[in-house]
């Protein structure tokens, strides 16, 4: 019945959207388990039906996915590309007036590049340099598409905080070593980013207090003046009020029970802790807080605070009870989360959905977007990524990856494509070098326009 | 006969500038601008104004005059963005700098022969910021109408191109204060120069990259630090100016406002100018002027040739300041390291985006972007010609258009009864590339080109600053 | 029953090269060198792979191991790391890759080597046997003081090969001097970045500034000096051969005198094909044998890199393209181009956090277009060919030298497990500080 009233609702949908249907794919819904070969139906940008068999739709363009694999479209949860300028503005402890959202540049070629690793919606981050950074962006991989149409609609808005080593490097510069010496930033010890934070907050409670006192006599039909609207204050005021989720970079067990006590001491939730090394020594504390982990697969000893990093942490952290995704932070390592994913099978002994979600509908949870994407049920947004082998083998390649329903990256495309880019580049450059040769210069010709005389 | 005395006036105009009251160009092709074209017609100024203008006008005894057969008489051209006048060349940096100032520095595409970077401003450094509240990257308050020097050695050079105007402005930080449209007269009073001292509040955004962030001098470091602190100061004056009209309303028993010259000058200032280059830059910003809900006018617009660009300034109906640095080739390209696709694009289609903008409707104007010499200038704007922009187009996007937009038009722009009198006299057609100026005629004083040395041009190529990451 | 436990632990934890008989059974071998042999037995005894055969008799007291349905492989090699010499990169006192001075022909990686790196036992556990371990990789020669002092270095000093087991580092070593390393000078900035956090990774040698002129100015003038140091170790050893009367023993140019012989080959970091052709044609003057490492393009230079029979080591297969307009998979099938174009190669990771992952950069390369069998080469026999021990290493031939791993499944796939390891006949534990602190964490919560 429930068949029948789709495929009547399909038919009456408005002409133009386009109606794809992925054929004989084994299918790796995450939330449903695998359908061996089936098909997925999408329309309007969304997931209109699932199964072994389904109603295709008159004109419907087919995709044949033969032996292939259709697993949801990837969220990197740590993610800095597609951000015009520096990722950080480490001037100053506490920057949460800065958003990446004002600095979002569509046109960065990582975008393109994160689209062909299977990767269709990304947390981008302000980086690492102060206890409280800048605000953060979920966007998705829309190649083409203009700044505010990447933006992912809806998803609630974060905040970057940053533990450990990075923030405190700006508060140690490095003297003497050939680089002109700047004044020290604080904080310089761990100590010091613990106290930046919990004063940050103290100010944020002042500035909420001042506001909803505004508030409350404006509602009483007062028209007092407003309180100086303080950008930065503002975006704690959020998080207090729990509009914007923190997403803590951090390593060590020690800072990361820090942070979780400073929240309860100030009234506010830590939504994931981003990196998180050494979160598998304090997952109960963490479990109980209810943050989400996002963590690396494998990286280590590249720092201190990473040397006690272990490839277990993210199957550690899941058996406890925490919501984990594996991320990249790194527009190559972003290329394969698949490939990350995986690990978690071989460390840790996760099972093929289990490491699946990490990269998916775990980092949809933990962004609050999982109503929306992160696993392939109808519905849900068409973000969808096929592979040509078993999604979780390092020898399988993406080979269509569609958002809203949209194939935004075909490798047999791209690859046809290319002899024909390279060739008109190369064109366009010896144009330009014959004109440039072609010039006269101007050194040693009379300039001005000199004074001939009448 | 004539010739002698006129030969012995021209003598006399290259030194002195003693100045008879009125000066008239005699049956010459008179390119008005704002109407058609006379084939052969008498212009003349008087006191400093367009006293008459057309086919048969009687030219007042004591008047100098030009013999206009084969002659060609133009408005005097606006340099819409400059830094002509203000303190040295070098000092105030022109608005290309390659860090800190707006133009062509925020773009990222390496296609420019690089400047050297320049450094965030020296006395900025002295004091870092600690916030949007210290505002050390802020000169609002500032005039370049109080600072104009006339003796300054860049003037005679650019009236040798023609223009008689320009729109200078104070470049530093963030917030470098209001520019003043000035005409290029080389007078004992600075202030004689100035015809309107408050023309805009100058905005500069520079970038930061990478995982960069470093601190160097303070607050903001970053890109979106830069918007970060324009947003917040426009937030501070729209709160400064109600706790300021609420204490004057009632000031018994409420706390005083303290006095911000900063927000005094945002405040003062009638519209904002704002840098975009790339198309990705463009659509930022007009959501950033929108925000901010100030008069803007965009400059730099590198990429004004891509459609979308078209499409986004049509949309917001923002003018525009088109630079006329057009991108080149680097003389050497690295073989392990060549030049993007997408700047070469750019290289091969920006000075196609002059016409790219006529065409969208977009109101626009040329500027100099730093170019000095008037060999510079007259390529850089033929080359926007050849690449699809009428010649009467380009004549207008630096005469009327920048007047217009600037909110001048009555005063400045086209060869009108009742104008200023700003002429060119050209023997051929203006921007072409043997066309000569003869006469550039500043207020009713006539200047003759000054004859510069030999490196006018693109000057020596500069060194690519050593790559660093 | 006990006893023959507790007799096993000792054994195992008995250092040295393997004194035990250790009899595999009944497993299906991968040679490389040859095709596999399905179901039979391997005995390991002296350290070496003394038979294989589908029935051996167990010899007395030999261990055995019973491996039905396991694989049998030979242990892996990766040709790029600072095994035992870095650390904690962000740290400069764990760091002992990189020293200062121009010509150092005569440091020796292997004695600086830490037998007891936390990095050896994590990289074993994914079946790395053996490593190329270099004075100093890709250019970071002069550590961080090399920009203030202006020198740059020209000669880092000897790479040597290391197995990743040992009690110190003359238990571990293979060759002392496998490959003496030079830091070719750059003609220009050309890098990829990617897959590191925080840190910018520095692949690359410095860059130089002043436009195209002036680089190869500096490109010469380098070349000059490495041309001179080379024609004065030509000079001592020919003082030295016919015992010149005033001759004294000068230990950098004792250094190079197998160099010279064509007895140890130079590396050299090259990503560009100028770049690589600059190295060959510079190799081919001096008449020494070079390795070319990290290329970031093989396209151009394939045809003088097979004419001149010089192999490469390839950098990370997951790597970022060069270049914007570059496509996508560039780095993904570089591999593929070095088989297609005849040029003989092996893996490295060139960062001792990554050396664990070698096989599944493998992976990536036969996924975009390398047969399967060429990446395992690339991993065993031609390391062991290019680094000239392939009479002692790389395959599973009686004879050679027991480096083994037991799997369940393709040792390239990320879900196989390592069941055993050997190196030099004995078996190591499959433990490491990340599996300790997975086990004592498992306990907390």
């Amino acid at each position: 019945m429930r068949r029948l009233l789709l495929a009547g609702l399909v038919a009456l949908a408005p002409l133009g959207a386009e109606t794809i249907v992925i054929q004989n794919a084994t299918i790796m819904t995450v939330s449903k388990g695998t359908i061996k070969n089936g098909s997925v139906v999408v329309r309007d940008g969304k997931i209109v039906d699932v199964g072994e068999k389904v109603m295709i739709p008159e004109g419907a363009t087919r995709i044949d996915a033969a032996g292939q694999y259709v697993i949801p479209g990837i969220i990197d949860c740590h993610s800095h590309i597609a951000v015009d300028g520096s990722v950080n503005e480490g001037s100053v402890s506490v920057s949460s007036m800065v958003d990446i959202k004002d600095v979002i540049n569509p046109e960065d070629i990582a975008i393109y590049r994160a689209l062909a690793g299977g990767v269709t919606t990304a947390n981008i981050l302000h980086g690492s340099a102060n206890p409280i950074g800048g605000r953060t962006i979920v966007l998705k991989m829309r190649w083409g598409k203009d700044a505010q149409s990447m933006i992912f609609e809806g998803a609630k808005p974060g905040i970057k905080f940053a533990l450990g080593e990075n923030p405190k490097r700006s508060g140690n510069p490095q003297g003497g070593r050939g680089e002109t010496t700047t004044a020290a930033r604080y904080p310089a010890t761990r100590m010091g980013v613990e106290d930046v934070i919990r004063e940050a907050f103290n100010q944020a409670k002042i500035y909420k207090a001042a506001w909803d006192e505004y508030n409350a006599k404006v509602a009483r039909g007062d028209h007092p003046l407003p309180p100086r609207r303080d950008l930065k204050l503002e975006a704690l005021k959020e998080v207090l009020e729990g509009n914007r989720y923190v997403h803590a970079h951090c390593y060590r067990a020690d800072e990361i029970l820090m942070l979780i006590r400073v929240a309860d001491e100030m009234g506010f939730k830590i939504r994931t802790f981003q990196h998180v090394l050494e979160g598998y020594k304090v997952a109960k504390e963490i479990a109980a807080h209810g943050a989400g982990g996002s963590t690396f697969s494998d990286w280590w000893s590249y720092k201190v605070e990473a040397f006690d990093a272990i490839p277990y942490n993210a199957a550690l952290m899941a058996k406890a009870g925490i919501v984990v995704s594996v991320n990249s932070d790194d527009a190559e390592q972003m290329r394969h989360l698949n490939i990350e994913a995986a690990k978690s099978m071989k460390y840790g002994g996760m099972s093929e959905t289990e490491a699946l979600a990490m990269v998916t509908l775990n980092p949809a949870k933990q962004l609050g977007i999982d109503n929306r994407v992160g696993s392939i049920e109808t519905g849900k947004d068409a973000d969808l990524v096929i592979y040509d082998k078993y999604p979780l083998s390092d020898y399988a390649k993406v080979q269509k990856v569609l958002i809203d329903g949209t194939v935004y990256f075909d490798r047999d495309k791209a690859i046809a494509e290319q002899a024909a880019k390279d060739a008109g580049k190369q064109k366009l450059l010896d144009k330009l070098k014959q004109q440039n040769q072609t010039q006269q210069p101007t050194g040693g010709r009379r300039g001005g326009r000199g004074g001939e005389s009448l | 006969m004539k010739r002698l005395v006129t030969a012995l006036f021209l003598i006399v105009a290259t030194v002195s500038t003693a100045e008879p009251r009125a000066v008239a160009i005699r049956n010459a092709r008179i390119v008005t601008v704002s109407g058609p074209a006379i084939a052969k017609g008498t212009v003349v100024v008087r006191n400093g104004v367009i006293d008459a203008v057309g086919e048969n006008v009687a030219i007042p005894a004591g008047a100098f005059v030009v013999e206009g057969e084969g002659l060609t008489v133009y408005p005097g051209l606006i340099d819409a963005l400059s830094t002509l006048g203000l303190g040295g060349a070098s000092a105030a940096a022109a608005p290309t700098g390659a860090s800190g100032r707006g133009g062509r520095g925020t773009q990222t595409t390496t296609v420019t022969t690089t400047v050297p970077a320049t450094p965030a401003a020296p006395a900025a450094a002295a004091t870092r910021s600690m916030g949007p509240e210290d505002r050390p990257q802020t000169t609002s308050w500032e005039m370049a109408a109080d600072e104009i020097s006339p003796s300054d050695s860049r003037i005679p050079n650019v009236r040798g191109a023609g223009v008689t105007t320009a729109v200078t402005f104070p470049t530093r930080g963030i917030f470098g204060g209001q520019g003043a449209i000035i005409d290029l007269i080389t007078g004992e009073k600075p202030g004689e120069m100035v015809v309107v001292p408050a023309a805009g509040q100058y905005i500069a955004i520079s970038r930061g990259s990478g995982f960069g962030g470093g601190m160097g001098a303070g607050f903001p470091s970053s890109l979106m630090g830069n918007i970060a602190y324009i947003r917040q100061i426009y937030l501070d004056a729209g709160h400064y100016q109600a706790a300021k009209e609420a204490y004057e309303k009632d000031p018994r028993g409420a706390a005083r406002p303290a006095y911000d010259r900063a927000l005094e000058g945002v405040l003062a200032s009638k519209r904002i100018l704002l840098p975009a280059n790339r198309v990705v830059e463009i659509d930022r910003i007009l959501r950033l002027a929108a925000e901010l809900k100030q008069p803007t006018i965009l400059y730099g617009l590198l990429e004004a040739y891509r459609p979308e660009a078209a499409e986004l300034l049509k949309k917001s109906g923002t003018p525009v300041l088109l630079s006329l640095k057009w991108p080149e080739l680097p003389r050497e390209i690295d073989p392990d390291n060549e030049p993007t696709m997408r700047s070469l694009e750019a290289i091969d289609k920006a000075p196609s985006g002059a016409a790219a903008l006529k065409k969208a409707g977009v109101r626009f104007a040329l500027y100099s972007d730093g170019l000095e010499q008037p060999r510079d200038l007259q390529r850089a704007v033929k080359k926007a010609i050849d690449a699809g922009l009428s010649r009467e187009d380009a004549i207008r996007a630096l005469t009327l258009s920048p007047a217009e937009i600037y909110g001048v038009a009555d005063k400045l722009g086209s060869i009108e009864k009742g104008k200023i009198g700003n002429l060119v006299v050209t023997r051929g057609d203006l921007f072409d590339d043997h066309t000569q100026v003869v006469w550039t005629i500043v207020e009713g004083r006539h200047y003759k080109p000054v004859e510069t040395g030999p490196a006018g041009g693109r000057g020596a190529a500069t060194e690519e600053p050593g790559g660093d990451r | 029953m006990k006893l023959l436990g507790i007799l096993l632990g000792c054994a195992l934890a008995a250092g040295a090269a393997g004194t035990e008989v250790i009899l595999i059974r009944d497993a299906d071998v991968y040679p490389v060198s040859g095709k596999e042999m399905k179901g039979v037995s391997l005995l390991i005894q002296d350290g070496k792979i003394v038979d294989i055969a589908p029935k051996i008799v167990p010899p007395k007291g030999a261990r055995i191991v019973e491996a039905k349905g396991l694989r049998v492989y030979p242990g892996m090699i990766d040709s790029g790391t600072e095994l035992g010499l870095s650390e904690i990169p962000s740290v400069r006192d764990t760091v002992d890759a990189g020293e200062l001075g121009e010509f150092m022909p005569q440091l020796k990686a292997l004695s600086a080597v830490n037998p007891d790196s936390d990095h050896f036992a994590v990289v074993r556990v994914n079946g790395i046997t053996s490593a190329m371990t270099f004075p100093s990789l890709g250019g970071r020669g002069g550590g961080f003081l090399s920009a203030a002092s202006g020198e740059r270095q020209l000669i880092a000093g000897q790479a040597a090969l290391i197995h990743t087991d040992g009690w110190t580092w003359e238990d571990m070593e293979i060759k002392r001097c496998a490959a003496m390393t030079i830091i070719f000078p750059t003609l220009t900035a050309a890098g990829r970045r990617g897959g590191m956090p925080d840190i910018p990774l520095d692949v690359t040698p410095a860059t130089v500034s002043g436009g195209i002129a002036n680089a190869r100015r500096v490109f010469d003038e380098q070349i000059a000096k490495l041309n001179d140091f080379f024609d004065n170790a030509r000079r001592y050893e020919q003082a030295k051969a016919a015992k010149e009367p005033d001759f004294e023993t000068d230990l950098r140019y004792e250094a190079m005198i197998p160099v010279l012989d064509r007895k140890v080959p130079v590396t050299v970091s090259a990503g560009r094909a100028n770049l690589i052709h600059e190295a060959i044609q510079w190799a081919k003057k001096q008449n020494v044998k070079l390795v070319i490492m990290q290329p970031l393009e093989i396209g151009k230079a394939g045809p003088e890199l097979k004419a001149e029979d010089v192999p490469v080591i390839l950098s990370r297969v997951l790597a970022l393209p060069n270049g914007e307009d570059a496509s996508y998979d560039q780095a993904f099938t570089l591999p593929a181009e070095a088989y297609k174009a005849g040029v003989k190669f092996a893996f490295g990771t060139f960062t001792n956090e990554f050396v664990r992952n070698i096989p599944y950069q493998a992976a990536t390369a036969v996924a975009f277009g390398l047969p399967y069998d060429e990446a395992l080469k690339a991993l065993t026999v031609n390391p062991a060919q290019i680094w000239g021990v392939s009479d002692q290493l790389g395959s599973v031939e009686k004879g050679k030298i027991a480096d083994l791993i037991v799997t369940d499944g393709d040792p390239l796939e990320i879900q196989t497990q390592i069941k055993h390891l050997y190196v030099k006949g004995k078996e190591v534990a499959l433990t490491n500080r990340q599996t300790r602190l997975n086990e004592r964490y498992m306990n907390r919560n």
